[in-house]
């Protein structure tokens, strides 16, 4: 009559979540002395409850009514009720006859439930499958499925984290270099073999990041040159110097502005938009399948897209420049009393080689750091979509930094040279 | 409305996008608690056809029943079925046990420790238990797959669908995916319908099946495989569940 953990039937089985069990079964409890202690655990509603008969170091626990997926959270309450009251005992009964319904969640919550009961060497658990043996079935099931351990994957503590995090930087900085060589190696070998770089996406790449990026970093350069005319008219205005704003235009837009604007712009956009599209080839095996077809991807893949931004950077620079002045020649004109020509005259007289030249030589720089930053994040990208969305992130995050830099090296070393 | 005893009525679908039509005059029942194979060569449209049953898409023409109530209506309550996509389609951004607390959390008043306990309990019975906090991208191709089965399961859905589940998985572990499959639908009784061209599977787990052909533009057979392999007087029927393309390919216009 009574079954301990009949499982053997199930051993081989692996999966049995659902079962539904209808219509009401009693069994006696005539086997059952009189109970020293009886406790009924109900849950918040009364639809769910679980009898427990204690005697001495023996229990009988019967649940009673709905134990399927609806009233889970009522089983999962009654079971904590009545988990005290089991404690300690040394033989569990259980008694399935009250059972209305039940279902995989219900099994489960019970059969967990028993385990934690039998954790305990000495305790000894009996379902009583002839009351109800598809439920007995369906926790067996549960009980039979079971794992001893389950260890989580190490999770290490703060410190830990931290160091983990410093030991991981002479790393970084290793790939980094390596990839930059990678490129490098994959540049003369661009030289020597011209069929080694995707050359057929290039008109692609430039339009998409040349082209199609052109209204963005136009309308960001013109909102600039607005701000410094402004700012220009505004301070300049207090000291009668309102004639030297296109000049100030000028240096602020063509040497520094123009190229960091530009190239933030382009990092958010391009440099998003080129991680993304390699991380995604990166996740799907993409890349795998090009390297073994034989192609690096360093030539094929890289190569393309540094070289599309190198070609266009400066050409939006460029326009980003001019529509600047005309954004300082709106701002000027609209708060003080210059006229048109007489900003255009005094912006003509301003603009030297120097001043274009020194913005526009670093533009094919920073978009090569662009490049270098989001094809390197995109390729290291690992896993699933996290990663790809991890990856652009960083990619967004760390070129803009390496625009600012680049920016500020070559600004240091202009500065020096007295340029 | 499907007859009492069909979980599925399919009636006279048409698929297609624009005026292309992928697949027309598409008709079946599946019935409560057996299993269904739906079948077919490459490209033929079998995962197309399962995105139109789940309700991912709506049919050009045609009327889809599931469970007597319509056709499946997504983001409007529980869903009536689970579903096994080919990868698993696992979050990739949450543990395995985050991934089975999910439709927990979302369709059920269920929380905290009971909610994780009862996920917890879905991995054990597919046997990824240790595997609790790992995510998605640290485990293998296999396992994805029954942690999809166990995050499928969490709403005890008397319906489940698997997109191609033996597929990449060696044969030990497709052995034990059939079993799975036989277990729920012949013991429990839960209906299910499984894409597939596993032929193994498909004589072992299917009750009743279609046969698809992507030249013929719908359904060529239908019934029991092992009747059809044996008695179909369909070439590419007979070709398809014999394995042989010298009767496949005159059909197929290859």
């Amino acid at each position: 009559m009574v079954v301990a953990r009949d499982v053997s039937a199930f051993d081989s089985i692996p999966a049995r979540s659902l079962i539904r069990v209808m219509g009401y079964r009693s069994i006696g409890l005539g086997s059952i002395p009189a109970p020293r202690a009886m406790n009924r655990h109900k849950s918040g509603d009364d639809l769910v409850t679980i009898r427990v008969e204690r005697q001495g170091d023996r229990a009988s626990v019967a649940p009673a009514g709905l134990f399927d997926l609806p009233h889970a959270a009522s089983v999962a309450q009654a079971i904590d009720g009545a988990e005290p009251a089991i404690k300690g005992c040394l033989a569990v009964e259980v008694q399935l006859s009250e059972l209305r319904r039940i279902d995989g969640s219900g099994a489960a919550l019970l059969a967990r439930l028993l385990d934690r009961v039998a954790a305990d060497p000495r305790c000894t658990t009996n379902v009583v499958r002839n009351g109800n043996p598809e439920a007995a079935r369906l926790i067996a099931l549960y009980r039979g499925q079971r794992t001893i351990e389950a260890p989580a994957p190490p999770r290490p503590g703060r410190l830990a984290r931290l160091g983990e995090a410093g030991a991981q930087l002479p790393g970084l900085a290793t790939g980094a270099f390596n990839f930059v060589g990678s490129v490098a190696v994959a540049l003369l070998r661009a030289a020597l073999f011209p069929r080694s770089v995707d050359w057929r996406s290039l008109p692609r790449l430039i339009q998409e990041v040349g082209a199609d990026a052109l209204p963005v970093t136009s309308a960001a350069n013109l909102l600039v040159g607005l701000i410094v005319g402004f700012l220009g008219v505004s301070q300049l205005g207090r000291f009668g110097a309102v004639i030297y704003v296109p000049e100030l235009v000028v240096v602020a837009q063509f040497r520094e502005l123009g190229p960091l604007v530009t190239c933030i712009v382009v990092a958010g956009r391009s440099g998003a938009g080129l991680a993304s599209e390699l991380a995604t080839m990166k996740v799907s095996e993409e890349i795998d399948a090009l390297r073994s077809m034989g192609f690096d991807p360093v030539s094929w893949l890289v190569l393309p897209r540094c070289l599309a931004l190198v070609l266009t950077v400066p050409l939006l620079t460029w326009i980003g420049d001019m529509v600047a002045l005309a954004g300082g020649l709106a701002a000027t004109t609209f708060l003080s009393g210059m006229t048109s020509r007489a900003y255009v005259l005094e912006t003509l007289d301003s603009i030297t080689a120097a001043h274009l030249l020194t913005g526009l030589l670093k533009c094919p720089f920073l978009a090569l750091a662009i490049g270098l930053v989001a094809c390197r994040q995109g390729l290291a990208a690992h896993g699933g979509a996290a990663a790809v969305g991890a990856r652009t992130t960083t990619a967004v995050v760390l070129s803009i930094f390496a625009v600012i830099v680049v920016s500020a090296v070559f600004t240091f070393f202009f500065a020096l040279l007295g340029i | 409305m499907g007859a009492p005893d069909s979980h599925i009525s399919v009636d006279d679908l048409r698929i297609g996008w624009g005026t292309r039509v992928l697949m027309e005059h598409v008709s079946f029942r599946v019935e409560r608690g057996s299993t269904f194979a739906i079948l077919g060569g490459s490209g033929s449209g079998k995962s197309t056809l399962l995105r139109y049953l789940i309700g991912l898409e709506k049919p050009q023409a045609g009327r889809i029943d599931i469970a007597g109530v319509g056709a499946p209506h997504l983001y409007e309550g529980v869903p009536p079925f689970g579903v096994l996509f080919q990868s698993g389609a696992l979050f990739s951004s949450m543990t395995l046990i985050e991934n089975l607390e999910l439709p927990l959390t979302t369709w059920t008043p269920i929380r905290g420790a009971a909610a994780r306990e009862l996920a917890q309990a879905k991995l054990e019975l597919v046997g990824l238990g240790p595997f609790a906090q790992h995510r998605p991208g640290e485990i293998s191709g296999g396992m994805k797959k029954r942690a999809g089965i166990a995050r499928a399961l969490m709403l005890e859905p008397d319906l489940l669908f698997f997109d191609e589940p033996s597929a990449g998985l060696d044969p030990i572990m497709a052995a034990e995916l059939d079993q799975l499959i036989i277990t729920l639908s012949r013991d429990l009784g839960i209906t299910i319908v499984i894409v597939t061209h596993e032929l193994p599977s498909i004589f072992l787990v299917a009750d009743s099946c279609i046969v698809l052909d992507k030249t013929a533009k719908g359904i060529v057979a239908a019934g029991d495989p092992r009747r059809l392999r044996d008695e179909s007087d369909v070439p590419f029927v007979r070709g398809f569940f014999t394995r042989s393309a010298a009767v496949v390919a005159p059909h197929q216009g290859v």
